[in-house]
């Protein structure tokens, strides 16, 4: 099967401190990846490359390749069509200062797409995709800013699918909100599995022992290694670190 | 013990807090008291000439009587050219200096200079003006000399409040907006701008005070110490004209001419005061406006 996201030594470091030193793996098509590892480990920084707002550090320096469908992602002529073709989700949440409507129609107005009848039934579909619909189809016109920390993670969420990314980068989606969100955006991950990649970078590991097909630990800058999560959690796991790790014992 | 009994050191504590708060409102209030006192005593003295004549008349018998329809339409000209001329060119080079320009040693050096140039006294501002836009330009001595000259005064204090209010926009929203695929315009023109015009509007509030404060920059460059103009007449000037302005003619009414009744320097500068109010009372309303509906 071909990779959707193909990683090939990559290293990036931001002047003297090195945040990658040269990590290789593939993303398979319709997969859950989940990628994890303690703090500082780089985990960041590899989906700041994978859609490129890296670029907007000016500090930092790459080599390697990234290719997303077999493409170099430094090759590509259009980085915006680039970064929609991959959603991302921060660790924290964002709304946009704009409504709720304005934040999931976003997108598709910045590609050009201005009819009403078009945008409302993205905005739903988003919406509902999030599992947020329910709660503010009656209020799409008051601010993002003002929904609740579950609520705006959520909106987030609405935000990446908005313009149909073929990738979903979560990070650490759920250090700030509360439990009974995460699962039902856990939910949500399942269901969009079929129609997109999902690369889930998680502090939690056993969120990535719930959702992730595969898992990757990366520790300080090297990928320790990636395998069927299941394999991965349990005692065949090949390093002694991954063992360690997953146990709770450090990080 | 209580868990709640009251100590030495929390009593101390708390007489030291009392002190602190009373210590600094006394401060504030000192602010204010002086402020109250240079209006209050400047309309008692203006009160007897101040009225509607007084705005609307050119100055008669040598400036002795009369009013100061020149100076006070003048200054509205100088304020609101220069205006014109510095608030695009200060926001558009703010917006690249925030929003695009790297961390490199170019860019320092801009913002240097800026913070520099905000330093220069206006008469070397008024021989800049001079050489560079009445002679080299070949502009004359005229409105639109002045207002250059003013413009290129007061471009500082417009670029660096707008920067400042540029650098309020919390950078997460960037970020998500790029991260859906925003240019970097898009993203300033959806985001950031309308989420910093309030800030932007106080860069132009103390452009136009400062614009129609100074007397040193139009000096050299357009004003002029008298100019006859008809009572009330608003389009009295050309772009190319020499005109009066209220600064000016403070100047001149205070210090180069005899005899005349303390009541008028008064009376003017209290219409210089009022002017630059009601010229940015419209900025202070819309600024008001904006706050209330601030968004995060």
């Amino acid at each position: 099967m071909d990779s959707k996201v193909k990683i090939s030594s990559l290293k990036v470091s931001y002047g003297e401190k090195e945040a990658l030193k040269g990590v290789s793996f593939d993303v398979l098509p319709n997969e859950i990846l989940g990628i994890i590892g303690p703090a500082q480990s780089g985990k960041t920084t590899l989906l700041k490359v994978i859609n490129r707002t890296i670029d907007n550090i000016s500090i930092a320096r790459l080599s390697g390749t990234v290719q997303v469908d077999g493409q170099d992602v430094y090759r590509v002529k259009d980085v915006h069509a680039l970064r929609r073709k991959i959603g991302m989700v921060a660790p924290l949440p964002v709304g946009l200062p704009m409504s709720i409507y304005e934040n999931v129609a976003f997108a598709p107005r910045t590609s050009g797409l201005n009819k009403k009848s078009q945008l409302d039934e993205i905005v739903e579909r988003c919406l509902t995709q999030a599992a947020l619909w329910d709660e503010v189809k009656d209020r799409l016109n008051t601010l993002g800013t003002k929904l609740s920390g579950g609520q705006q993670q959520r909106l987030t969420i609405a935000r990446a699918l908005s313009h149909d990314p073929e990738v979903l980068c979560l990070d650490e989606f759920s250090i700030a909100i509360d439990p009974v969100t995460t699962m039902r955006i856990e939910d949500v991950l399942k269901e969009l599995k079929s129609k997109m990649t999902i690369i889930l970078v998680t502090n939690l590991v056993q969120q990535a022992r719930r959702l992730a097909n595969r898992t990757a630990f990366i520790l300080n800058g090297e990928l320790v290694e990636i395998d069927d999560t299941e394999k991965l959690f349990s005692d065949d796991a090949a390093d002694s670190r991954t063992k360690d790790y997953v146990r709770g014992i450090f990080g | 013990m209580h868990p709640f009994q009251e100590t030495e050191f929390s009593k101390a504590k708390q007489r030291r807090e009392t002190l602190v708060k009373y210590g600094f409102l006394a401060m504030t209030v000192a602010i204010i008291i002086p402020l109250v006192l240079i209006i209050g005593y400047m309309i008692h003295e203006a009160s007897p000439v101040l009225n509607t004549d007084f705005l609307l008349k050119a100055p008669q018998r040598g400036m002795k009587a009369g009013g100061i329809w020149p100076a006070l339409l003048g200054t509205i000209y100088l304020v609101l050219m220069s205006l014109i001329i510095a608030a695009p060119v200060g926001v558009m080079a703010a917006i690249y200096l925030n929003e695009y320009a790297g961390d490199n040693w170019l860019t320092r050096t801009v913002n240097l200079a800026v913070i520099n140039l905000a330093g220069v006294p206006s008469i070397v501002h008024a021989l800049f003006g001079l050489g560079a836009f009445v002679l080299f330009a070949g502009i004359g001595k005229s409105i639109l000399a002045a207002s250059l000259t003013l413009a290129v005064m007061t471009l500082p204090v417009i670029i660096t409040s707008t920067k400042e209010s540029l650098a309020a926009v919390p950078m997460s929203f960037r970020e998500a907006c790029w991260n859906v695929g925003a240019t970097r315009w898009q993203t300033i023109r959806r985001v950031v701008i309308p989420n910093s015009v309030s800030g932007m509007l106080t860069g132009f509030i103390l452009e136009v005070s400062r614009a129609a404060g100074e007397t040193a920059p139009i000096m050299f460059t357009g004003a002029v110490f008298y100019k006859a103009v008809k009572e009330g007449d608003i389009f009295a000037y050309n772009l190319t004209d020499q005109c009066m302005a209220l600064s000016m003619h403070l100047f001149t009414i205070s210090t180069q001419v005899p005899g005349v009744p303390e009541a008028i320097p008064f009376a003017t500068a209290i219409v210089l005061l009022g002017t630059v109010v009601a010229i940015n009372a419209l900025s202070i309303g819309f600024r008001v406006y904006l706050r209330s509906r601030k968004k995060w």
